[in-house]
């Protein structure tokens, strides 16, 4: 049993190694200065340093990047959610697999496909120009997204449901969207909780449509920090420590939230 | 832990019935009292999805079958003269080419990794959520920092990957500068960042496997890699072609670390049909050339995934 349980941890340090390895050296530059990290990647003992992150928000708006980034997951996760649990029960309830096939279609076809119309449509209206348009188009674009997820990730917890707890509630002469709301959505509970933070984080961390939407005053963190590229920057602190700050939200809910995002991902597909 | 073993044995029966064995007889049109009056729940959600999706489709289908410019005015209806010049130009067929490519190096590979990361994971072992905690992280990390991350990695002079070669005598490799090799440099990260989702579902999968058809195999002393081979392979295809479906999808679109890290080239050595189709129309400014690339993709990756679906539902018949 010793000799197999030694065997698991060999594997788990290789894997380990291999695919949490970049996480923890990104964390590690981050807190290197620049000479230390174009220096020896075994010069483990160089010392430790916040200035890559005191850097970025005295040289550049940083906090303001972080707000666009919470405004635009944050209302495109709400609006997913409220859109979208009604709609999930209503798939489950009434069997509709075809509305759930619809849902599928949207999760697959290309974000490029979405762009150059989002794009028109900016610029026809003076999204462009404006911030509150701009956000608006952004949570809008986000929709595209965390709408067909949040449905996908809640159909399997209306299912789990019994049908009997809202048979009995019949009687009491409840209409369907007090049963709905009263029972069924509080049942689902742990579901709306891997629906928010699954789709808050794929929000978050969705790139294209900003890199063609955002302007000046709405940009996220994920173009802010494409951007630093792209001027030749090889203030590679800086990077790193933008990266670090653009994963802070995956970070900690891996250490808080594992179960509902381990749920979220394996659920569509085990059942 | 265990909700994803005790999940409702019901809830599989009702969606759409899978090889499922034991599945309750259907019961033949008893209306459900509760899904009366609940259908128009789903009108906002339907209406958004409409106007999100199909509109936009709609509106791409025809640029590509018009003729805009890139200052806003559009000629109109042109014919399928963008598609024509789609099929003339060698580039299509090299974004084609690069796309299918890593289609299928990565499916392959994570599948294949992610079979044995997958094993590894679902053993009951003293730390088994920390480190799937630590497995979570690359699938949920955004692309541009995995591609930040990688680049710094891969930097042909300063970079980590070529620090370790060289400790081991390996000459240094230009990762992503040069054609040959820059195709699979992205593979790697792509590999890299997708191979613990596909293992994280195959993990949940195979910890939920009756327990049976393996007690069975073992007291007829079968090996271990014949009854994972025979019993255990066969009993998880279902969670395995859902994971390969997701990946498959996601792979024929893939664009975000690609154009982090290299924008397509070196000499359009990494142009997949995405990053093709995107530069056209926002870097090139030929919006109607651009649509017809993008309507390709779309068919494209319907095509596979309904290909994969049509395959799966034969193979569980």
């Amino acid at each position: 049993m010793t000799k197999r349980l030694g065997g698991v941890y060999a594997a788990y340090l290789v894997f380990a190694i291999v695919f949490f390895g970049p996480v923890l050296f990104m964390l590690w530059s981050s807190l290197r200065n620049n000479v230390d990290i174009t220096g020896s990647l075994f010069n483990i003992g160089s010392p430790l340093t916040l200035e890559n992150f005191t850097n970025l928000f005295e040289r550049f708006a940083f906090g303001r990047y972080i707000a666009n980034s919470f405004i635009v997951a944050g209302g495109s996760t709400i609006l997913g959610l409220v859109l979208g649990a009604p709609a999930a029960y209503v798939i489950v309830r009434r069997k509709l697999a075809a509305l759930g096939f619809v849902t599928l279609l949207a999760r697959m076809a290309p974000g490029v496909l979405f762009v150059l119309p989002l794009f028109v449509l900016s610029i026809r209206i003076g999204g462009p120009d404006s911030v509150a348009l701009n956000y608006a188009l952004l949570i809008v674009a986000h929709l595209i997204i965390t709408l067909p997820l949040c449905i996908w990730l809640l159909v399997p917890f209306f299912e789990e449901i019994p049908i009997s707890i809202e048979e009995s509630t019949l009687i009491d002469g409840a209409n369907a969207w007090q049963r709905f709301l009263r029972i069924a959505l509080p049942l689902a509970l742990p579901g709306l909780s891997v629906a928010l933070t699954l789709s808050f984080i794929f929000s978050w961390n969705y790139f294209l449509f900003a890199l063609a939407l955002a302007n000046e005053r709405t940009l996220p963190l994920t173009v802010i920090a494409f951007n630093f590229i792209g001027q030749g920057s090889n203030d590679f602190g800086g990077l790193m420590a933008a990266s670090t700050l653009i994963s802070a939200p995956a970070l900690l809910l891996t250490i808080f939230a594992q179960r509902w995002l381990v749920r979220g991902i394996t659920g569509g597909a085990v059942k | 832990m265990s909700d994803l073993m005790t999940k409702s044995p019901a809830a599989s029966g009702s969606a759409n019935a899978g090889p499922g064995a034991g599945a309750p007889p259907p019961r033949r049109r008893r209306v459900d009292p509760t899904a009366r009056g609940v259908w128009p729940f789903a009108l906002p959600a339907v209406l958004v999805t409409a106007v999100l999706v199909l509109v936009p489709i709609a509106y791409t289908i025809w640029l590509s079958v018009s003729d805009r410019q890139s200052d806003g005015t559009n000629s109109g209806f042109l014919g399928f003269a963008n598609y024509a010049e789609m099929f003339d130009n060698p580039q299509f067929w090299n974004s084609l080419k690069i796309t299918l490519f890593l289609f299928v190096v990565c499916l392959l590979v994570e599948t294949l990794l992610g079979l044995a990361l997958g094993y590894v994971m679902s053993l009951d072992v003293p730390g088994r959520r920390i480190f799937q905690g630590m497995m979570l992280v690359p699938a949920i990390t955004a692309s541009v920092a995995v591609g930040l991350v990688w680049l710094l990695i891969m930097d042909p002079s300063l970079g980590a990957a070529n620090q370790i070669l060289a400790k081991v005598g390996i000459d240094p490799v230009v990762w992503l500068g040069d054609p040959d090799i820059a195709p699979w440099s992205i593979a790697l990260v792509d590999i890299w960042q997708w191979t613990p989702f596909m293992a994280l579902i195959i993990s949940a999968g195979i910890r939920s496997l009756p327990e049976e058809p393996f007690e069975a195999a073992a007291l007829d002393g079968a090996s271990g890699w014949r009854t994972a081979w025979n019993i255990g392979l066969p009993l998880l295809r279902p969670v395995l072609t859902v994971a390969m479906l997701l990946r498959t999808v996601d792979l024929v679109r893939f664009f975000d670390t690609i154009y982090i890290m290299t924008q397509g080239g070196p000499v359009n050595s990494t142009n997949t049909l995405n990053v093709y189709g995107y530069n056209a129309g926002f870097v090139d400014h030929e919006p109607s050339y651009a649509a017809a690339l993008q309507v390709a993709l779309l068919v494209l990756v319907i095509m596979i995934a309904g290909g994969f679906t049509w395959f799966r539902q034969r193979a569980s018949r």
